[in-house]
């Protein structure tokens, strides 16, 4: 490690420490808000109480939006698992012509900014008719998580050996007998990983759902509709919902992942 | 006999040419495109003539700009301390830089509204601090945005750069600090160029990201502070001009893409 003087090796902790405090205080501070029996967002609440999320499970609205993001989610993060990891699979280990110009293309929807891509959609949905559709709204969420599942998938099937497939091939399994009975079972938790972060990405898309979803509502499209029309408290008991979620599902990832001892791959690169 | 492969991307293409890629080409060709008249570049002349969207630009590059350096000047040291870490303290440090990363990006802007509001941690902070009499006021204008905005992308910064700084080797600067090189040197000459890559990389990352930002700037701006995106929301939702919407879109893409490809190039310099 750099030395430097006591005084510099303060500084960065206190700068290191205020970078990490900046990233998670917001998250921290909304939890007790939630249980606030209060209306204004004041810090710290002047009481306790279950109110809002009294209100929020209570709310037709709130629980229909919670079963549509629940629906969409399940459905499009199985079909960018299912494509996305059959892809992976095929641009690491094909040897056919064009796969740097197919992988760029697969990639494009984290690069081309989201709202570049919820105005093509719906441009291209009202042009055919399907704009306010559940079939768009699955084909946008799928497409859009293709990228996190290729990476995923891109890095587990780069690290295992070739020379385990080449065994079965010399055995005379076919290709896909081979990827079904060799690969999945020892890629699952990188496949489960990848599935988490579908799911957890269509689950919390926002820009895309409020263009393109029409009369069907989901958590974030409810959620962002709300904040901009005016501050609601029970917003509060849906974010700490959210969080919770969130780190539910990292935590099982994680698990996952470091009992295989994948974890520091996946993190680093 | 195993073919070359091609059956296991080929679901996948289909998808993206019709579900992606022709909705992204149908978009740029509408701009061009005038019912009845044919090919017309009147929709990007129009840009330049309205004031009101050279103003939106500015206003984008300008708070882009700002979120970008904050990204910096928090990142680096942060990234620079989790190294110097040890490896329990580090691995909590990482999971408190993944976590916000992975959680809705509305939820943390939403946690903005409740830390800086009038009545919000910062504000009562500041006034018991005596820094000040009145609540300031961080909502619904530019300071607010760019707050909120450094926060979401900080992660995008401070992962890579750690994953940079965490492989350059420690006996490096043991070989300098014992050929009599002081710390203040060996960062600026050893240190500090091997990371240079990986920082720009990021910054140029946070700079695109922040380009196209929505989310933010619509809750946290309360529409006072209109961003490419929020203009491209009006121009489709409320007035529908789809032309003029396309043509912006066109322009913001070309930019994306061109600082994107100065981003690869620097991340594979930096990941070499």
């Amino acid at each position: 490690m750099i030395g430097g003087s006591p005084w510099t090796r303060r500084l960065l902790a206190a700068t290191g420490i205020f970078g990490l405090v900046f990233l998670t205080l917001p998250l921290l501070i909304v939890i007790p808000m939630s249980f606030s029996s209060a209306r204004a967002l004041t810090f710290p609440p002047p009481g306790l109480s279950l109110r809002w999320y009294e209100t929020f499970f209570g709310d037709p609205r709130w629980m229909e939006a919670m079963w549509t993001s629940t629906f969409v989610a399940v459905v499009s993060s199985i079909g960018s698992l299912v494509l996305g990891g059959l892809a992976a699979y095929g641009l690491r280990r094909g040897t056919f012509r064009g796969r740097d110009w197919a992988e760029g293309d697969f990639m494009a929807p984290l690069i081309v900014p989201t709202i570049i891509s919820a105005i093509a959609f719906y441009l291209a949905l009202a042009k055919t008719g399907l704009l306010g559709s559940m079939v768009g709204l699955l084909l946008a969420h799928t497409v859009l998580h293709i990228p996190v599942v290729m990476m995923v998938m891109g890095v587990a099937i780069r690290a295992f050996d070739l020379r385990i497939e080449q065994v079965a091939w010399s055995l005379g399994a076919s290709w896909w007998y081979t990827v079904r009975k060799v690969m999945l079972p020892n890629l699952a938790p990188s496949v489960f990983a990848a599935w988490i972060f579908a799911f957890i990405g269509s689950f919390d898309e926002v820009i895309v759902t409020s263009f393109i979803a029409g009369k069907y509502e989901t958590v974030p499209k409810k959620m962002f509709t709300e904040l901009i029309l005016e501050v609601n408290p029970t917003i509060t008991a849906v974010a700490t919902l959210l969080i919770v979620f969130t780190v539910v599902l990292l935590a099982a990832v994680a698990l996952i992942l470091s009992r295989s001892g994948k974890l520091r791959q996946t993190l680093v690169t | 006999m195993r073919g070359n492969g091609f059956g296991f991307i080929a679901p996948l293409l289909v998808l993206m040419l019709v579900a992606f890629n022709a909705p992204i080409v149908y978009m740029l060709g509408l701009a061009f495109w005038e019912k009845g008249r044919g090919f017309t570049t009147e929709h990007y002349e129009g840009l330049f003539e309205a004031p009101v969207y050279l103003r939106v630009l500015g206003n984008t590059m300008r708070i882009s700009l700002i979120a970008t350096v904050a990204n910096i000047a928090i990142g680096y040291p942060l990234a620079h301390w989790m190294r110097g870490l040890g490896d329990r303290a580090r691995m909590i440090a990482i999971a408190l830089v993944v976590l916000p990363f992975w959680v809705s990006i509305l939820v943390r802007t939403y946690a903005w509204i409740v830390v800086l509001g009038n009545g919000g941690l910062v504000n009562r902070g500041l006034m018991w601090l005596g820094v000040t009499d009145a609540p300031v006021s961080f909502l619904y204008n530019e300071l607010g945005v760019t707050i909120g905005m450094a926060n979401v992308l900080l992660p995008f910064l401070v992962l890579p750069l750690f994953a940079a700084m965490i492989r350059i080797d420690d006996r490096l600067l043991q070989a300098a600090a014992s050929l009599g090189a002081s710390p203040r040197t060996i960062f600026w000459k050893i240190y500090f160029p091997l990371t240079l890559p990986a920082l720009a990389a990021g910054a140029l990352l946070v700079f695109i990201l922040c380009l196209g930002f929505y989310v933010t700037p619509a809750v946290l701006g309360g529409g006072r502070v209109p961003m490419i995106s929020n203009l491209l929301d009006t121009l489709i939702n409320q007035i529908p001009r789809w032309e003029q919407a396309s043509a912006i879109s066109t322009l913001l893409l070309i930019v994306t893409l061109v600082i994107f490809a100065a981003y690869r190039r620097l991340d594979r310099k930096a990941s070499s």
